[in-house]
């Protein structure tokens, strides 16, 4: 039969190796007294944009954090369960923290720019890794410019304090400082939550050419956004996963009725 | 005249989204009309094996119908379009029901064929072709409306239905006649009356997504709207 639509459902829980970018094994996050996220379970895939929704303090932003081991700086956090990613377990003890978050970069909410020029912002990690040749450093931060859609408008004022951009540009140059390290995985914490309508939608548009390089999860208290970008979509609520799917389904035909009650408004 | 234009948003992917939409009713279009065209074909050579084709295509149709729908809902659910987006997606999930409803009534038709029970009078034949060509002109000048979003166009075909329709009037009042007169049973009569009906049926589902056609475009609901001052918008167009 005639297929007008060409749709791509992966099958989660039988993902590869190969086509998973972080697999999730019985992960329990305690933040003091608090229980924040219980036995979760996930494949997340390769080269594709992976949206988190679920209501405030579900524990979305902290499953995000572990995923670079930001959890780590709150004191009296605990963390067990095994996250795989580049093929180990970053939750070891041994984990060089360092070289794990420059694999799995990260954009918060509020832009974040160093104040310095935005030349030495992008490249600030690189030399944080050793790099001092400055060709090398030149062709990373136009590259990571240009991926991260921001070039053109900042190339002839690469030496100018990047606190002078807009909100919009100062967000897309937090994120090519991200990609100047080249990360397998970018994590996004309400990246456009500051941001205008119009701003949002460029940089949405930025995400789905992002992910042809490396693997995106996002977490968004706006659930029309996580519906446009996300190519799947993971509902967590009171620090459990109730449901991951393709982002086409759970958004049309979700399989749970806690889902449903979330995204149709109907939730509490 | 208002066109929705379909490559303008900020998102590449809802531009394509949209365009491979549009495209997809134009296909199914595209397929329904080479059934009726196959249909009329099998009826003037008498031909079974064109018509089982034509029903076992039918499920190609219907198939059509339903991913379009879920494609729909999806980019509703995924996308919350507005405005004239909205109403380019209302708009083909209202065309493609009869677009399929369509060629369910080709495949009444081509039954005429397979069940052997063609008119006997050459008379009535030919004319029931000659209306299935006016039917056939009008299905394409309506999916041509629809391609080009373009007011003018669908209300020019929307007029042709009154042709269609007082054809079929003339036809009926014939064949009523001819029953008396001829040899074939009552059943195949029955059949025979059957296939004009939806034939004259199909013209107005093609005035349906004209309809569709200048709402989307205008704005203006002109459903139920009596012929004289939709005439009278022709009248001002031409």
């Amino acid at each position: 039969m005639l297929k007008l639509f060409e749709r791509e459902r992966l099958n989660l829980e039988g993902l590869s190796p190969e086509q998973t970018a972080i697999e999730v094994r019985d992960l329990n996050l305690r933040l003091g007294q608090k229980h924040v996220l219980h036995n979760i379970n996930m494949r997340i895939p390769k080269h594709r944009i992976t949206a988190l929704i679920g209501q405030s303090g579900c524990g979305k932003s902290s499953l995000i954090a572990c995923f670079n081991r930001m959890n780590d700086l709150i004191l009296n956090s605990q963390t067990s369960g095994e996250i795989i990613i580049e093929g180990r377990n970053i939750n070891h003890k041994k984990e060089n923290l360092s070289l794990l978050r420059s694999q799995v970069g990260m954009v918060f909410q509020r832009p974040n720019p160093f104040p310095m020029s935005i030349y030495d912002n992008v490249c600030y990690g690189l030399r944080l890794q050793g790099i001092k040749q400055r060709r090398q450093l030149d062709d990373a931060v136009e590259r990571a410019l240009h991926e991260a859609a921001l070039w053109e408008e900042v190339k002839d004022r690469l030496f100018d304090s990047a606190m002078i951009l807009s909100g919009g540009q100062q967000q897309r140059l937090v994120i090519a400082r991200a990609l100047a390290l080249n990360p397998a995985i970018l994590l996004l914490d309400e990246p456009t939550s500051a941001l205008d309508p119009l701003t949002t939608l460029f940089i949405e548009e930025l995400m789905g050419e992002l992910k042809k390089r490396c693997t995106i999860v996002i977490v968004t208290h706006n659930m029309q956004q996580a519906a446009r970008v996300s190519d799947y979509t993971a509902f967590l609520h009171q620090g459990e996963l109730i449901e991951f799917s393709d982002s086409d389904t759970l958004f049309t035909m979700p399989d749970k009725k806690q889902t449903e009650d979330y995204i149709t408004g109907r939730y509490g | 005249m208002h066109q929705v234009a379909l490559n303008t948003h900020i998102s590449d992917r809802f531009n394509l989204e949209l365009e491979n939409l549009r495209n997809s009713v134009l296909t199914m279009g595209g397929e329904v009309e080479q059934q009726l065209i196959d249909t009329l074909k099998a009826i003037s050579t008498n031909n079974p094996g064109l018509a089982e084709k034509v029903i076992l295509n039918d499920l190609k149709v219907n198939s059509m119908e339903m991913q379009i729908d879920e494609e729909c809902l999806r980019i509703i659910a995924k996308r919350h379009p507005t405005a004239s987006d909205l109403r380019l997606i209302m708009t083909i999930s209202k065309a493609i029901t009869d677009i399929e409803r369509m060629g369910d009534e080709i495949e009444r038709i081509a039954k005429l064929v397979t069940k052997q029970k063609i008119p006997a009078s050459e008379s009535i034949k030919s004319s029931m072709l000659q209306i299935g060509q006016q039917v056939t002109a009008m299905m394409r000048g309506t999916f041509d409306a629809f391609a080009r979003q373009d007011e003018r166009a669908a209300l020019i075909v929307y007029d042709q239905d009154n042709r269609i329709d007082s054809e079929y009037k003339k036809l009926l009042t014939f064949t009523t006649g001819e029953m008396s007169r001829s040899g074939q049973s009552m059943e195949d009569w029955l059949e025979i009356l059957w296939a004009l009906r939806s034939l004259e049926r199909i013209g107005d589902r093609c005035k349906n997504i004209c309809e569709y056609v200048v709402s989307l475009t205008s704005g203006k609901d002109v459903r139920h709207t009596k012929l004289e001052s939709l005439q009278q918008k022709i009248d001002d167009l031409t």
